[in-house]
């Protein structure tokens, strides 16, 4: 062997022993990410009875189940109710969340009109948006399908988390636009708010795990799981998921998903 | 009086939920494990059982295999009333016949009651 085939089977050998080294620190930390994402699962769970319990008492005061109250104490305990169902939704982010990351998001898709989709969920946001002054506005198409194949559960979850940032990031006053658009090949959903934008520092980590803008409005809940596991369900279904935002000029954010064939 | 069996180990849930069904006019038997819950399925004759997963002496998923075995029980509504959440849960729950599948942490007592007016054919 001369002296440069050595040399060469020198680093090809330190190459090998570095390759394994890799492997194995890469096996360990998705073993550390299992055990973590495992424990928030089991953790959530765990979560659950105590803060159901803290739920059902409230409830059942505010429902009159141990005697009326008195306006102060009423107003009180509906807020500590309200507390404990931001808990429950913060929870179940949670368990979404670990789902995700260990492949047991299971998702039962059946065609689902997204039109129909949106307005129920538009339910749930009429009187805070009126509680706010927004202004809404809908471009819905006039007419054809807005059929997709989808997990009406978990595409629901993409609407709320979409439209309820929307509403939460605009200051009282402000202007919200939702749109369904067609292709032959596409149903794009996009909700469009005047809030206060995303800084461009911060856009590229937008749809990671816990991050939360700094420039959120003080009284703005939230686990910064969101738009994580938005974007997981719209890719599950063969989707599309992004924003464009000039920072204070508000955000618009939309998800594509494939039509279904009339 | 439409009577229901409450099988459920945590007690503070079990008492809020006694209450909440007492106050909607139904009678209420309670049971607090597995076991002494299968008991009184056949005991008691409930319109319908309420019965938690995670149990003591038996789970709920053993409880409610007992009770398709027997000609007796087999026909007895069940609602699974649980803070197991996963799909895989609500699906095994769904195959063997539950008439309901509810995440306690996810309705309030109020909500519940409903969903047992419903199943009982009262709504």
């Amino acid at each position: 062997m001369t002296k440069r085939e050595k040399e060469l089977d020198r680093i090809a050998k330190l190459l090998i022993r570095r390759d394994l080294e890799l492997t194995a620190a890469n096996e360990r930390l998705e073993e550390l990410d299992r055990v973590k994402s495992n424990f928030i699962s089991v953790a959530a769970h765990q979560l659950r009875t105590p803060l159901s319990g803290i739920k059902w008492v409230l409830k059942m005061l505010i429902d009159g189940d141990a005697g009326e109250l008195s306006e102060e104490q009423l107003k009180l305990v509906e807020d500590g109710f309200a507390t404990s169902e931001r808990m429950v939704t913060l929870i179940n982010d949670f368990l979404d969340a670990a789902r995700i990351d260990e492949g047991r998001f299971v998702y039962n898709k059946k065609e689902v009109e997204v039109r129909d989709l949106l307005e129920s969920t538009m339910n749930n946001f009429l009187a805070v948006i009126e509680e706010k002054d927004l202004s809404l506005t809908y471009l819905l198409p006039k007419e054809g399908s807005t059929k997709v194949s989808a997990d009406v559960s978990r595409l629901a979850i993409v609407f709320d988390n979409l439209i309820e940032n929307a509403i939460n990031y605009t200051p009282p006053g402000g202007k919200i636009v939702i749109s369904i658009k067609t292709t032959r090949s596409r149903v794009k959903f996009c909700v469009k708010d005047s809030g206060l934008g995303i800084p461009q520092d911060q856009q590229s980590r937008i749809f990671t795990r816990f991050f939360r803008g700094s420039n959120v409005l003080k009284e703005t809940q939230g686990t910064g799981l969101g738009l994580f596991i938005s974007r997981n369900i719209v890719e599950a279904h063969g989707g599309e998921i992004g924003f464009t935002s000039e920072n204070g000029e508000g955000a618009e954010f939309c998800f594509s998903l494939p039509k279904l064939k009339e | 009086m439409k009577k229901i069996l409450i099988i459920e180990d945590d007690k503070f849930l079990r008492d809020l939920m006694e209450k909440k069904l007492l106050n909607s006019d139904y009678e209420v038997v309670t049971a607090e494990d597995g076991s002494s819950g299968l008991e009184m399925v056949v005991s008691e004759s409930p319109d319908l059982v309420l019965l938690d997963i995670l149990l003591p002496t038996m789970s709920g998923w053993e409880v409610l295999a007992k009770l398709t075995q027997s000609p007796k029980t087999e026909n007895v509504p069940v609602v699974l009333l649980t803070n197991l959440g996963d799909q895989n849960d609500i699906e095994r729950g769904l195959k063997l016949g539950v008439k309901d599948y509810i995440i306690k942490a996810n309705f309030t007592p109020a909500e519940i009651v409903e969903k047992i007016k419903k199943c009982l054919g009262e709504s």
